[in-house]
């Protein structure tokens, strides 16, 4: 089968401060791959053996992360802006996965709470289906049979290709390439796409205007006896209509 | 052989060696512990900089550094006062003597220089051993990898395990080390350059001894960055376990001070860390060399606390300098037995950095006067409040004034001179 493992590449979001007033500080955040990315990669080459694992990320990304994970070959639209608008992003997702060709299936992370649409546009755009939750699949000959979580159960399903699949890490990479396997990964080429190449727009009509604290109420202090501030929080706890 | 150098740790030594063999044209892999270079470092904040006009021309012009630093402040710290010297010089600026940085911003850019010259620089990996073949070092051991060079660097830092490991260290007696805790607090632009006198891209260093450590050996320091300060303690390890203090207490009391709390009011808390501090000076110094194998920056001892100036970045950068020539030379002749590795001890003895450890080396015994942390600045206070204070009292000349000052103090005119002839000695 050919594979595509699509991976996020974006500023560490744990390296983020929320500085007063609620503007985001990135400080020196590094780049990483998303959360579920390693898992992605796994799913990805268990379905790919035989065959050809291809890794694809929007924008400038460290390739060599994918590479040294297993990916054979790897392409980035490297043109491609972080966008708000998931619309787009699907689409440039879905023009770069015709662009490479003869794809059977697509495997993308979809637990990131910044993009939970993406992989439900990416299939719907191709015009594939699309399976969400997935935990673990493999093949067997031209369908794929996944695991995937559903409401606390373990559900079995089988799929035809072409198909998207949605997927979840259950939890921490269990093991990271060591440093051969990174300083290899380096000396692979990317496949550069662009925008352009593809025939899609980045101009997404959506502008971010800066973010903030949500509105909090301050502290209150409740003072005077123990059985005074037990009563005042009683019925302070009431009026906030909590008890 | 994989690569001709490894550089184990990229800091501003490991950096400065990996940039100037591989602008040599010598292919070098950089491997550091920490997920991205930088994350681990931490240096109170002030880098001697004109080592560094040497390796990058221009360095404060390109290098992300945060302000010049053009005022001294040395002061000494009592519980209700501070008596200090504030030399504020905008001469120190032109050219750029000392600049303030924040080690998350400088070490990326370092290493990013080590790149674009054409060294490998490998995030994220720990070095666990050294490997060794007929009494030479040929390489690194990382988890189940591993890589062979001509040279090994070891970059990796005062507590150099890989030093250790390869027999030319021993674990440092307690008082050769401090540990520091430091913040970085934000604030605008504008309120610092107000606060501290500054105009532009000007800055501050405040050294401080006395009541910020509770008498025990050490100070506490506070520089000036674009929109932040980096404050914080330094305390000597054995006086801090003898005296039962913490040192993130210490941490508080400095920055929560009555002399000092005004300084960073308003301020936002955006990094608390500590590292543990070089303050042994060229006792600490070991053997530096082996067969394929040099020790440089922290991990070499290379620290100089002179109580006026607390230096270890630029004699990092000095370490590297000397390291890197040596192992070009080495190189050049494919020989890297003890002799061509000695070349390295050589070079830095006759760098800036060798003879300021040389000179400064009984700077270390001089700080461990516990006077200093304790008698003088309140001696100091009382001096100045028998001018200051018009009480109504007739005022007596000077010599009574010191004399009563003295006595008060405990400290005799005899024990006075000593120290202060000490001091000149070891500066």
């Amino acid at each position: 089968m050919k594979v595509v493992a699509l991976y996020k590449w974006a500023r560490d979001p744990e390296a983020a401060t929320v500085r007063a007033g609620g503007v985001v500080d990135w400080g020196n955040a590094k780049m990483v791959a998303g959360d579920d990315d390693h898992a992605v990669i796994e799913v990805a080459k268990t379905l790919a053996e035989g065959g050809e694992l291809v890794g694809l990320t929007l924008g400038d990304g460290d390739a060599a992360w994918a590479v040294a994970r297993g990916v054979d070959v790897a392409y980035s639209v490297a043109d491609a802006p972080y966008l708000a608008d998931e619309a787009t992003t699907a689409a440039i997702m879905a023009a770069a996965v015709k662009h490479i060709g003869g794809v059977d299936v697509v495997v993308i992370g979809d637990a990131e709470q910044q993009h939970p649409a993406v992989p439900g546009l990416l299939a719907g755009l191709l015009g594939w289906p699309a399976l969400s939750a997935v935990g673990s699949a493999s093949a067997d000959g031209a369908k794929v049979t996944v695991e995937r979580k559903v409401v606390g159960n373990i559900q079995t399903v089988s799929a035809g290709t072409p198909v998207v699949l949605g997927v979840a890490a259950a939890g921490e990479e269990a093991k990271p390439p060591g440093m051969m396997q990174m300083l290899q990964a380096r000396k692979k080429p990317v496949t550069t796409l662009s925008l352009a190449d593809l025939g899609v727009a980045a101009d997404q009509g959506v502008t971010s205007a800066g973010t903030a604290l949500p509105e909090l109420e301050g502290a209150k202090m409740l003072e005077g006896s123990p059985a005074e501030v037990a009563a005042a929080l009683v019925a302070a706890l009431r009026s906030d209509g909590v008890l | 052989m994989d690569f001709d150098v490894i550089v184990v740790g990229a800091g501003i030594a490991g950096c400065v060696t990996a940039y100037r063999l591989a602008k040599a044209g010598h292919s070098v892999v950089v491997v550091e512990r920490g997920a991205e270079v930088g994350a681990k470092n931490l240096s109170g904040g002030v880098l001697y900089c004109r080592v560094m006009d040497k390796v990058f021309p221009g360095f404060a012009d390109q290098a992300p550094v945060e302000r010049r630093i053009t005022r001294n402040y040395l002061g000494f710290l009592n519980p209700d006062s501070l008596v200090g010297i504030d030399y504020h010089d905008d001469r120190l600026g032109k050219p750029v003597n000392a600049v303030s940085v924040l080690r998350a911003k400088l070490d990326p850019w370092l290493a990013e220089q080590a790149e674009a010259a054409g060294a490998v620089v490998m995030p994220g990996f720990k070095v666990d051993s050294l490997l060794s073949e007929g009494g030479k070092f040929t390489g690194i051991k990382a988890g189940d990898d591993e890589l062979t060079a001509h040279v090994v660097v070891l970059a990796d830092g005062i507590n150099s395990f890989l030093a250790r490991d390869a027999g030319l260290r021993t674990k440092e007696p307690l008082k050769h080390l401090a540990v520091g805790v430091k913040s970085v607090i934000g604030l605008p632009r504008q309120t610092i350059e107000d606060r501290f006198g500054l105009a532009g891209d000007q800055g501050a260093a405040y050294a401080i001894v006395g009541d910020c450590t509770a008498g025990a050996g050490g100070g506490g320091f506070l520089y000036t960055n674009q929109e932040s300060i980096s404050i914080g303690v330094v305390v000597r390890l054995d006086d801090l376990v003898g005296k039962g203090l913490s040192s993130s207490e210490l941490h508080d009391r400095f920055v929560l001070h009555p002399q000092i709390q005004p300084l960073l009011a308003g301020g936002e808390l955006l990094e608390y860390g500590c590292h543990l501090v070089a303050e042994g000076g060229k006792a600490m110094v070991h053997d530096l060399a082996r067969p394929g194998l040099v020790v440089v920056g922290d991990a070499a001892g290379l620290t100089l606390n002179t109580g006026l100036t607390v230096r270890g970045m630029d004699l990092a950068a000095a370490s590297g300098i000397a390291a890197a020539d040596a192992i070009d030379d080495a190189l050049q002749d494919g020989n890297f037995g003890q002799a061509a590795m000695d070349g390295y001890v050589a070079r830095l003895d006759q760098s800036f950095a060798g003879k300021d450890m040389a000179t400064y080396a009984k700077a270390p015994a001089f700080l461990e006067n516990p006077r200093l942390f304790n008698d003088y600045g309140p001696l100091l206070a009382n001096v100045l409040r028998g001018f200051y204070n018009l009480d109504g009292a007739p005022r007596e000349h000077i010599i009574p004034v010191f004399r009563a000052a003295l006595k008060e103090s405990g400290l005799g005119i005899t024990r006075l001179a000593r120290d202060g002839l000490a001091g000149v000695k070891a500066l």
